[in-house]
C-alpha cells in the first residue's frame, strides 16, 4: 500500500514497469521443521502436486532455500505471511 | 515411549488423539506458554480498533514494531525481507499483529480441544491449529536448545543419550524429541485429508 501521489507525467526515460518485475517468495532451511511438514505446507497452501512439493522441500533442505512462488509484491507478502503462520522461515524480494 | 497406537491417527470422524492424560497436560501447558510468549503486553483497550480488525498497525503509529529481541520470538515472527529494511518494517507493520493473534488463537483452539475428556477427536480445524502450534513450540524449544544447523538437530539424540549436557538442556531436549515424533504422526494424519 502506498500513499504517495500518483505520478501523472510519464517519465522521459523508458523504465521497466514494476508490474513486469516479478517478486518471489523464498523459503529457507531451518533445523526444526521436518521434511514431511514442509512438503505438507507446500501441498496444502500452494496446491502443488506432491512431486513438486517434495522437489521444493529437497531444494530447501539441500540448497538452503527455494523459490516457492512468484508474482506481485502484495501476493508475495501474502505468501510470506502464510509461510510465517505455518512456522516456515520465508522472505520475499524482487527477483533479480 | 511405547505407544501401542500412533499418538495421532486419521479417522472418518477426525484426528484421533491417542495420548494419555499426562501427555495431553504437557501439550496444553506448552501451548499456554506459547500463547504467553506471543503476548505483546498491550491490553486489548490500547489496541487501535482498526488494527484489531484488519491485523495491521495504523499508519499514524509512531513506533512501528521492530524485530523482537528474544531470538525465539524473532523466529516465530521473522523479518519478511532480508535486503531492504524499509520493506521489512512495512511487512512487519502490516502483518505482525495479525500473525500474533492468529498464532495465539490457534494455540488456544488446540489446547481447548486437548482439554476435552478422552477420547479426544480433533476436527480438521483443530488438527491444523495443533500442527501449526506444535511447530511454533518446537521452533521456540529449538532456539532455546541453540539448534542452528541440521547437524545440531541430527546430533540432538546422541547428545541426549550421552548425558553430558546440563540438566535443563536435557529436559528441554527430551521434550523436543517427543514433540518431534508426535508432530510427524500428526502430519501423516492430517496429510490423509489432502
Amino acid at each position: 500500500m502506498s500513499i504517495a501521489p500518483v505520478e501523472l507525467e510519464k517519465p522521459d526515460t523508458v523504465e521497466q514497469p514494476d508490474t513486469d518485475v516479478p517478486w518471489i517468495t523464498l523459503v529457507w532451511n531451518d533445523p526444526v521443521n521436518t521434511m514431511s511438514y514442509v512438503t505438507y505446507v507446500f501441498q496444502s497452501y500452494f496446491g502443488y502436486p506432491k512431486s513438486k512439493a517434495e522437489r521444493l522441500m529437497h531444494d530447501v533442505h539441500e540448497k538452503g532455500r527455494a523459490v516457492v512462488s512468484n508474482g506481485s509484491r502484495e501476493e508475495m507478502e501474502r505468501d510470506t505471511e502464510a509461510m510465517h503462520e505455518f512456522g516456515l522461515w520465508a522472505t520475499f524480494r524482487k527477483d533479480d | 515411549m511405547a505407544h501401542r497406537k500412533a499418538p495421532f491417527k486419521h479417522s472418518r470422524a477426525g484426528v484421533q488423539v491417542n495420548l494419555d492424560d499426562q501427555e495431553r497436560e504437557i501439550l496444553v501447558h506448552l501451548l499456554g506458554q506459547l500463547d504467553e510468549l506471543l503476548d505483546d503486553g498491550r491490553p486489548a483497550g490500547e489496541v487501535d480498533p482498526l488494527e484489531a480488525l484488519v491485523g495491521m498497525r495504523g499508519t499514524t503509529d509512531e513506533t512501528p514494531p521492530a524485530t523482537p529481541d528474544d531470538p525465539a520470538l524473532a523466529r516465530l515472527l521473522p523479518d519478511g525481507n532480508r535486503d531492504d529494511p524499509e520493506a521489512s518494517a512495512e511487512y512487519r507493520r502490516l502483518t505482525e499483529y495479525g500473525l500474533r493473534s492468529r498464532k495465539r488463537s490457534g494455540a488456544r483452539t488446540a489446547a481447548g480441544a486437548l482439554n476435552r475428556p478422552a477420547p479426544v477427536v480433533l476436527s480438521s480445524e483443530e488438527a491444523l491449529s495443533l500442527m501449526k502450534a506444535l511447530t511454533d513450540v518446537r521452533l521456540v524449544l529449538g532456539e532455546r536448545l541453540e539448534l542452528k544447523t541440521d547437524e545440531d538437530a541430527e546430533s540432538l539424540h546422541q547428545r541426549l543419550w550421552a548425558g553430558d549436557e546440563a540438566e535443563s538442556w536435557m529436559a528441554t531436549a527430551s521434550i523436543y524429541e517427543v514433540l518431534t515424533a508426535w508432530q510427524e504422526h500428526l502430519v501423516v494424519a492430517v496429510s490423509k485429508k489432502l
